[in-house]
């Protein structure tokens, strides 16, 4: 499966980048997310809880940040299983400042296997796309509130999920 | 012999039971004690096992057991096959995976509890620890160079390589005015069955009798094999397939949970049942078709076909099932279809990826031959722009060439193809047709005619020529009271054999299809028998039925004629009476002279008591039924969907023992081809996951995607054996995928197409129109 698209959030690139990259923030962006916690440099454990109608469950396993360099671009990758199946990815993200907000590109693969492969397979683009909303609205709420007032409005870019 | 019943259209004696819901599949059956077997399957298509830790689960609530393939390492042997080519790999499926999965779905472990909740939730406590290894998905990626080889010890992934040649080749292209090449893809297809698999095993550890009811199309060769798999005595194995809801081929087979369940169930002296799930079936039982074939075609100028080359890589899947090495093979023999084609080769690479095995799916390696020599027709046709029939025509043997020998080594009994071509023609009124479709291109709506004139391999078939017996048996025992058991090798699963045996019975012996029951499916009552596959039930089992019944009839004769001082060789039987030709009052009821048999106080001398007999009937060749099946669709221009518009099949199956029953079957068959080439593809993703892995995205015909089905005979007797018939069973999706695809290639060719791959999907003809529309305009 491939996911790529633009998002917009409202604050300078140096902002941003310290939002996604701290895991304590970072967790409060990543739906379903229920603990992430360090395993060695740039790595962390994590445990989500992600379901695709019926098919839900617990996944754990592995997020971590390579080629970071901030406050431009860096690899996000992820490593999980739980009961409904595996999922395996690594996405580029990248940041660019425009007009005081950050444009954020990304570009990401990723393996889908066992149940939710085989029975999810016509939602998991949905899903996926709609994960990636929720992680950027929360990511703007997160930012609002660390302002302490209501950002500038700001609007999803273009995205698209593409299954191979 | 009076033929009241025979050739008539009798209502399935077995449709009241079903319809009202009151017939037992093996998920009906329960035993007091019964405990649920779970299967843990590998999310993975390409996995080493670093371990499997069944220590959570063995503690779950109801769970009495869990094994993993280490557990059971040695005590049940690998799934069989049957179908030996010279030089073949090993590809022999472990029960359980050990230290590899090779395919999503393949077993990992299993375990049993009290109830089927308990043993679904307990597989969730099982951890498997996976190193994913990079899988083999596409065949011709497979055996590229540099693949890693998916079976250890092996150094590509080509399982084996078969050739076959006929005639002169290298004289057939060089006398050639043209050659014509071409790639076709036959895609992979799930054959789903209504009913998935199921199996119930109990074990009396008293008496050391093991009994295993399995929903599977083999009752009598799964007791051998789970014998021979668990080295379990044959004679303390009993097998029953009781009532079978479907199998199209997925369950003339042996599965590693026929045997792993009889395994459980006599480690816990306990009955044990799994029932496949939906998802199961789609994942870990046969697939069929899955090959690509590249065509080569020496012709003349005139249409005359030379000579045809074939290389063909079949795609089948991780391990060997029963047969699977055997259905590409079915394709060689019969590729030059129903043409005088003088030279012929096929060479096939048979190739192990990461997916479910393929093996034999109604029509088992034929469909894929009939497509393939079909769409070498059609694109000669349109080479030499001459008509489909035109070609077709000038290629038949006519009948006084029969026996036919093809260059592929069969020896076709008998046909009349052109009859039946004439007959199609005149039902469809294919000028008329040809008029209308040209009406139509003027107001730029796309019809097509596909025309596909087939023979297919039936009744099968001789032993000499068949991997495990070719013959079939059958025992006619009439009972004291007069009535008649027919106890037939042949298990049905839907073919109606309890009604067309009856109709059998009823004829020979006189009396009403009432008093004949047909039982099937129970190797402790029935005679070992083969099986019910390849359109051989009624040409070999019910060959054999008949001569029991005559052997039967014989006896009586000779018992009426002593009652009523008469020659036995004068008596008739008709009206439950046996009487004498010439005098019809020496005259005993039926149940008279059947009575004597066992009163057996005035029987001729020297007579055994009883009334039973039985026959192991080997047939002398195969049979070969063909017939002519047209196809109309329209294609709508903005939405490439390719609507059926008329459906005219005539079918020659030789004789016919219930007309209702045959066009049930060649129905059913070209609505399975409709499937294949509309809609179904078994498709796994780059990872090799099964995406169309339920069926909610694995697309089935429904009744609203078909047309009427005018369905006509023709009847050319078979002189393999005394009924004349052929065979029926597979007909429907031997002849008709050619069909479909003829119909849509003619309707594209104002795009200047002609040849597209199935399924024929709306997308991908709107595509095919939409890039060729600029070009031609």
């Amino acid at each position: 499966m491939k996911l790529a698209g633009t998002a917009s959030l409202p604050a300078p690139p140096a902002e941003v980048w310290s939002l996604l990259t701290d895991p304590s923030r970072l967790s409060r962006l990543l739906p379903g997310c229920e603990r992430l916690e360090p395993d060695g440099p740039e790595r962390y454990k994590a445990t989500v809880k992600f379901g695709i109608a019926a098919i839900s469950g617990k996944y754990a396993g592995t997020l971590e940040f390579a080629h970071k360099k901030p406050p431009n671009s860096l690899i996000l990758k992820i490593d999980g299983k739980g009961l409904p199946g595996f999922v395996k990815g690594e996405g580029r993200l990248e940041l660019r400042a425009k007009a005081g907000d950050t444009e954020i590109a990304y570009n990401g693969e990723a393996q889908v296997g066992g149940l939710i492969a085989s029975v999810g397979q016509r939602m998991l683009d949905a899903a996926a796309r709609k994960i990636v909303h929720q992680f950027f609205e929360a990511a703007k709420a997160e930012l609002a509130s660390g302002k302490g007032a209501a950002s500038e409005p700001s609007s999803l870019g273009q995205s698209h999920a593409r299954g191979k | 012999m009076t033929t009241r019943f025979i050739g008539k259209p009798l209502k399935r004696k077995e449709d009241p039971r079903l319809i009202q819901g009151l017939s037992h599949y093996v998920d009906d059956l329960n035993l007091a004690g019964m405990h649920y077997a779970a299967f843990l399957r590998s999310p993975y298509a390409h996995a080493n096992i670093r371990s499997v830790d069944l220590s959570k689960a063995r503690r779950a609530s109801g769970v009495v057991l869990a094994l993993s393939g280490t557990d059971i390492d040695g005590a049940i042997q690998p799934v069989p096959c049957a179908a030996q080519i010279p030089d073949m790999k090993s590809g022999a499926r472990p029960v359980l995976a050990r230290d590899r999965v090779r395919f999503v779905g393949e077993s990992v472990a299993v375990l049993v509890a009290s109830d089927r909740y308990a043993a679904r939730d307990a597989l969730d406590l099982i951890e498997v620890d996976y190193e994913p290894l990079t899988p083999i998905v596409n065949p011709e990626k497979a055996i590229a160079k540099g693949a890693a080889p998916l079976h250890a010890g092996q150094k590509d992934n080509v399982a084996f390589k078969w050739e076959l040649e006929g005639g002169d080749l290298k004289a057939a292209f060089k006398a050639a005015d043209k050659v014509i090449k071409q790639r076709i893809v036959n895609q992979r297809v799930i054959p789903v069955p209504i009913e998935t698999r199921g199996v119930l095993a109990d074990y009396q550890p008293g008496e050391g009798q093991l009994t295993v009811w399995s929903s599977t199309q083999i009752p009598h060769l799964l007791r051998t094999q789970i014998a021979s798999m668990l080295n379990f005595p044959e004679t303390l194995v009993h097998v029953v397939a009781p009532e079978v809801g479907g199998g199209f081929g997925t369950k003339l087979n042996v599965y590693p949970e026929e045997a792993i369940v009889a395994y459980l169930a006599i480690q816990l002296g306990k009955p044990v049942k799994w029932s496949e799930s939906r998802r199961e079936n789609f994942q870990a039982t046969i697939h069929g078709r899955d090959q690509i074939d590249d065509l080569e075609v020496a012709i003349k100028r005139d249409g005359t076909i030379l000579g045809l080359r074939c290389r063909v890589i079949a795609d089948l899947g991780a391990y060997y099932q029963l047969l699977t090495p055997l259905i590409p093979t079915l394709t060689g023999l019969m590729m030059t279809g129903c043409y005088k084609i003088p030279a012929a080769r096929m060479e096939i690479t048979g190739v192990f990826t990461n997916k479910m095995a393929t093996d034999a799916y109604r029509g088992a390696g034929r469909p894929e031959a009939t497509y393939l020599i079909e769409r070498v027709m059609d694109l000669v046709a349109a080479e030499l722009k001459k008509g489909p029939v035109e070609v077709r025509r000038k290629n038949f043997p006519q009948p006084k060439d029969f026996p036919y020998a093809t260059p592929t080594g069969l020896i076709y009994d008998s046909g009349d193809y052109q009859k039946a071509l004439d007959m199609a023609l005149k039902v469809a009124d294919y000028k008329k047709l040809r008029q209308e479709q040209a009406k139509l291109r003027k107001e730029e709506r796309y019809m097509g005619i596909g025309i596909s004139t087939y023979v297919e391999i039936c009744g099968m078939g001789p032993s000499s020529a068949m991997p495990a017996g070719g013959w079939e048996s059958a025992t006619v025992r009439v009972e004291p009271t007069g009535r008649v058991s027919v106890m037939t090798g042949s298990s049905p699963h839907g073919q109606g054999q309890e009604t067309t045996f009856a109709q059998m019975g009823a004829d020979v012996l006189g009396i009403d299809p009432s008093q004949v029951q047909v039982v099937h499916g129970d190797t402790s009552v029935v005679p070992y028998g083969i099986g019910t596959f390849g359109s051989r039930a009624t040409a070999v089992g019910g060959t054999a039925v008949y001569k029991s019944l005559q052997k039967v009839k014989e006896k009586l004769a000779r018992i009426a004629a002593h009652i009523v001082g008469s020659d036995p060789e004068r008596m008739v039987f008709a009206n439950r009476k046996i009487f004498a030709k010439q005098s019809p009052k020496k005259s005993v009821a039926f149940g008279q002279a059947v009575s004597a048999a066992y009163v057996a106080k005035t029987l001729p001398a020297e007579m055994e008591p009883g009334l039973e007999a039985t026959t192991f009937f080997e047939p002398t060749n195969f049979t070969y039924p063909f017939g002519t099946h047209i196809c109309v669709v329209e294609i709508d221009a903005e939405t490439g969907d390719v609507k059926l518009v008329r459906y005219v099949a005539v079918d020659d199956c030789g004789n016919v023992i219930n007309p209702l029953l045959v066009e049930g079957q060649v129905q059913g068959g070209i609505v399975q081809s409709v499937g294949q080439a509309l809609f179904e593809e078994a498709v796994y993703d780059e990872q090799g996951q099964l995406i169309t892995g339920e069926l909610m995205d694995y697309a089935l015909p429904r009744a609203s995607d078909m047309c009427w089905i005018e369905a006509a005979r023709t009847v050319t007797p078979t002189p393999v054996n005394p009924l004349g018939v052929k065979g029926v069973g597979e007909a429907g999706t031997i002849a008709a995928t050619p069909a479909l695809a003829g119909a849509v290639a003619d309707a594209l060719a104002p795009f200047g197409v002609h040849h597209v791959d199935m399924p024929f999907k709306r997308e991908k003809i709107w595509q095919v129109m939409s890039k060729n529309r600029r070009r031609v305009q």
